[in-house]
């Protein structure tokens, strides 16, 4: 059964206050979220998280036969970033390497395809990368919520802290979130309710309740649940209508929404304590699609806990920045040449 | 970061960054195996003793502030203050930079400890370049 | 190999450095050449001059294009003979004179020019010399990676940090340097700014670059200077007071900054000193006055000590004894430096040359900046180019 080899984190630095920025335009905000500093990208993100998950797994670069990165944050509509990261990894150009784009459930993809490839026997190990910081308009709703962090997973074979045990996806033609080619800035549909019963929930629960059916486990068998926090209420409901209490705490007020990244960000805060023999049920979502997965926590997870920087400690380190600031830093103002 | 809008400059896409990329992105200089010096990029001529014995040598993310200077009036697209170092690395070596993330003057000294991490150092044409940065060291 | 009693300098001739926004590159080279045409003793025809080296850095740099030896011939009338372009970072102007006195002392030719011209101020300096390298990549052909935000202030801010770590050396010295060459270029009907500073306005002054304020740095300036060289058997035919060049050198050292063994001196001045002194056949104590690169005010420091006048980390007490004033045992740049002047790149050296021209001959104007001549020999020095990894000096001296 393939798995979770390592993991690692990122998770800037910089925090902005959610009331800064929407203040400004008579709105409101309650907690702060995460945000990229001056020289920091989804690519930098990345490299960071890809750094901490390949010393946590101990891999060697010859040994990756593919590097996958998910995200809906991506600036290039032609030409991958990933081939930076692999530059940097100095993995071999046989690797594959992709992006998978386009939506915050690209993550959840990615690694569903590094594991197809795996049980394929097409590689032995890869890297599966995923990284937001999505661009946001002046004034929306997504300016006061998105965040940005990066997560990496070191998935194979052999050497397993945590064993994949199933996978299942729920896709539909559905719009919630979307960002033209021209659009510099995400776009929605604005009809929240909509959004969460037929779009979020209906999506998470179906992969969840299939997934759950075809691995014979029953909510109680998982003394975990993750969902892709978007919000702070989108989990919990989805836990709800699942019959799961045990929902992870809800990272958006500390960090924002950072898309496809959530669920294993907050798998990594999981694994960080796991014991093993506890199961956890992961399910992302985004734009129609949903990827459910249910992850096993094994007996090597006591000897290879992560030297590297834990979430709670990303979390921990923070320095805040004005909206001023946060508006040059995405792009939104720009200093004429002098 | 800086953009760069003048057409004289090389693009990201160009072979200068091409060529360099691969030694910068994964940090490969060259170590004399006569008289220990090690430079970045690398070379095939030992840049103090002119030896030919040259081994690749992968420079450490980690080191010491060796010199500083705090530069308040930086290029555009940079944000001030920005910190340069030369910065001693462990095993030996030195690496030209800047440090992220410090706000505070006194936070970087001479000795100081910092660590290496991959940023973004320029924008141009819709192309990001990368390369390393120095940042406090921060405890695992 | 000893140059002595071979080449002479039978005129020179430079204009006032400033911002000069009226004045084309073209104009500063015929001014600089008509005034130093104009001032040969015993009258002078071009028509004599047998070969010709310009200096000029920034063209490309500036976006004025490249200026080729092709330049020099066009405005100053003199094609038909060889005309080529040095450039050598911010030595160019000794290193200029130094190609010149070498086509002499090689029988090659009689009579040579030297001369050198610096646009600067057609662009803003955010644009131009501090900027120098600061996008990395481009402009240096090196990688952002190492080579962001780095410029002219950065690099010498880089071994101010480490000459006070190590030499001990303060803001207050460093200060010091810039209330010495100010006072000195107040008189100087070349210099840029004829202002005195004391250390309190130093270091009142903006930061720039710390430990670096605003006035520890030299402006961004426009200018032009030149030098006739002449063989020294024929100096008299021009002039009853040739002055002869004793000593000549270019050194280099590796460019990197990464690469240097330390950051409290300056290999490629320690060589060239040592060069151009053994070439001349005195010691540091021989020179009466000397013109160093004091293109921010720990360089001069730094550079003092370099060439040898005195032991390293000794610079900064001596200044404030006053050993290196103009009415000092040594003076150092009795012209204000290239703090009062500017720092034309290629014209920069030239205009020491000048400098030293009139002291040696005791005809400096006005009268009062004429320094006390010992042995008449007169040092100009200039380091800079990547890194700081290029030194060139000329050693001037009465007699051959």
């Amino acid at each position: 059964m393939s798995g979770i080899i390592g993991y690692g984190v990122y998770v800037p630095r910089y925090r902005i206050k959610q009331a800064d920025v929407a203040m400004p335009w008579g709105s409101f905000g309650m907690g702060e979220k995460a945000v990229c500093g001056w020289d920091e990208d989804i690519v930098s993100m990345a490299a960071e998280a890809i750094d901490n998950a390949v010393k946590h797994a101990g891999v060697k670069p010859a040994d990756v036969g593919a590097l996958y990165l998910g995200t809906a944050s991506t600036p290039l509509l032609e030409q991958h970033v990933s081939p930076i990261l692999a530059q940097v990894l100095n993995l071999s150009p046989h690797a594959i390497v992709l992006d998978f784009c386009g939506s915050v459930n690209a993550v959840g993809t990615a690694l569903s395809q590094c594991l197809i490839a795996i049980e394929a026997k097409k590689i032995k190990c890869g890297i599966v990368v995923g990284t937001e910081n999505r661009p946001v308009g002046p004034g929306s709703d997504a300016e006061v919520n998105f965040g940005a962090a990066a997560v990496a997973m070191v998935v194979g074979t052999e050497g397993t802290i945590a064993d994949i045990e199933g996978v299942e996806s729920y896709s539909t033609l559905f719009y919630d979130r979307w960002r033209n080619v021209k659009d510099p800035w995400v776009s929605n549909y604005f009809d929240l309710r909509f959004d969460r019963e037929y779009g979020y929930q209906k999506h998470i629960e179906e992969a969840c309740k299939t997934l759950m059916a075809k691995l014979s486990k029953k909510p109680a068998d998982f003394k975990y649940a993750i969902f892709q926090q978007t919000d702070g209420r989108l989990p919990a409901g989805a836990g709800k209508a699942l019959g799961i209490k045990n929902v992870f705490p809800d990272l958006t007020p500390a960090i924002g929404d950072v898309g496809g990244v959530s669920p294993f960000l907050c798998m990594s805060g999981v694994l960080d304590q796991a014991k093993a023999g506890e199961r956890i049920l992961l399910s992302s979502y985004g734009s129609g699609s949903a990827n459910a997965f249910s992850v096993l926590v094994n007996d090597n997870i006591e000897k290879k806990r992560s030297g590297t920087k834990t979430l709670e400690k990303y979390i921990g380190r923070k320095a805040y920045v004005d909206y001023p600031a946060y508006l040059r830093i995405m792009g939104n103002i720009k200093r004429v040449p002098y | 970061m800086w953009e760069r809008e003048k057409i004289n400059q090389p693009a990201p896409a160009s072979p200068l960054f091409w060529r360099l990329n691969a030694q910068v992105y994964r940090l490969i200089g060259s170590k004399c195996s006569d008289c220990g010096h090690i430079t970045i990029p690398k070379t095939m001529i030992c840049h103090m003793c002119g030896s030919l014995n040259q081994k690749d040598y992968q420079l450490p993310k980690t080191g010491k502030v060796h010199t500083f200077c705090i530069n308040y009036t930086p290029p555009p697209g940079l944000e001030a203050p920005i910190f340069n170092v030369i910065v001693d690395l462990d095993g030996g070596g030195r690496y030209l930079g800047l440090i992220t993330e410090a706000a505070n003057p006194e936070e970087v000294k001479i000795g100081t400890k910092v660590e290496m991490v991959f940023r973004k150092v320029m924008t141009d044409r819709g192309l990001d370049i990368y390369g390393y940065k120095f940042r406090l060291a921060e405890e695992g | 190999m000893s140059m002595r009693g071979k080449v002479a300098i039978i005129g020179v001739g430079m204009i006032p450095f400033g911002e000069l926004f009226h004045k084309s590159f073209e104009d500063m080279l015929q001014e600089a050449f008509l005034n130093c045409v104009k001032k040969v003793d015993k009258g002078f025809d071009p028509k004599d001059i047998k070969a010709a080296w310009i200096g000029q850095w920034s063209g490309g740099f500036i976006g004025q294009g490249s200026r080729e030896g092709t330049t020099l011939a066009t405005v100053l009338g003199l094609r038909g003979i060889p005309v080529s372009r040095i450039e050598n970072g911010c030595p160019t102007g000794n290193d200029v004179l130094r190609n010149a006195v070498i086509g002499v002392a090689s029988g090659a030719y009689d009579v040579v020019l030297a001369i050198g011209a610096e646009k600067m101020r057609d662009k803003p300096g955010v644009e131009s010399l501090v900027a120098a390298g600061g996008g990395g990549g481009g402009t240096l052909g090196m990688h952002p990676s190492w080579m962001l935000g780095m410029g002219g202030p950065v690099i010498q801010a880089l071994y101010a940090t480490r000459q006070m770590h190590e030499l001990g050396y303060t803001m207050e010295d460093y200060a010091r340097v810039a209330v010495k060459n100010h006072h000195n270029g107040v008189a100087c009907p070349y210099a840029e700014y004829r202002f005195e500073v004391t250390v309190e306005r130093v270091l009142n002054s903006p930061l720039v670059c710390w430990p670096l304020h605003l006035l520890d740095c030299c402006p961004q300036t426009d200018g032009a200077a030149c030098a006739i060289v002449c063989r020294a058997d024929l100096a008299k035919k021009y002039t009853d007071k040739p002055v002869y060049v004793l000593g000549s050198h270019t050194a280099v050292e590796v460019k990197d900054m990464w690469d240097k063994p330390n950051y409290i001196e300056m290999l490629a001045t320690v060589n060239a000193a040592k060069g151009a002194l053994a070439m001349a056949g005195v010691k540091p104590e021989d020179v009466d006055l000397a013109e160093v690169h004091d293109c921010f005010t720990n360089t001069e420091l730094m550079n003092i000590e370099d060439i040898g006048f005195c032991k390293k980390g000794e610079a900064a007490k001596l200044l404030k004894e006053g050993y290196w004033n103009r009415d000092g045992a040594k003076p150092i740049n009795p012209s204000g430096g290239l703090k009062a002047h500017g720092h034309p790149i290629a014209a920069t050296g030239l205009g020491q040359i000048c400098e030293n021209f009139w002291q040696l001959r005791e005809e400096i104007e006005p009268k009062e900046r004429q320094v006390k001549l010992k042995k008449g020999i007169a040092l100009s020095h200039n380091v800079g180019g990547n890194g700081f990894g290029v030194s060139s000096i000329n050693i001037l001296g009465r007699e051959p």
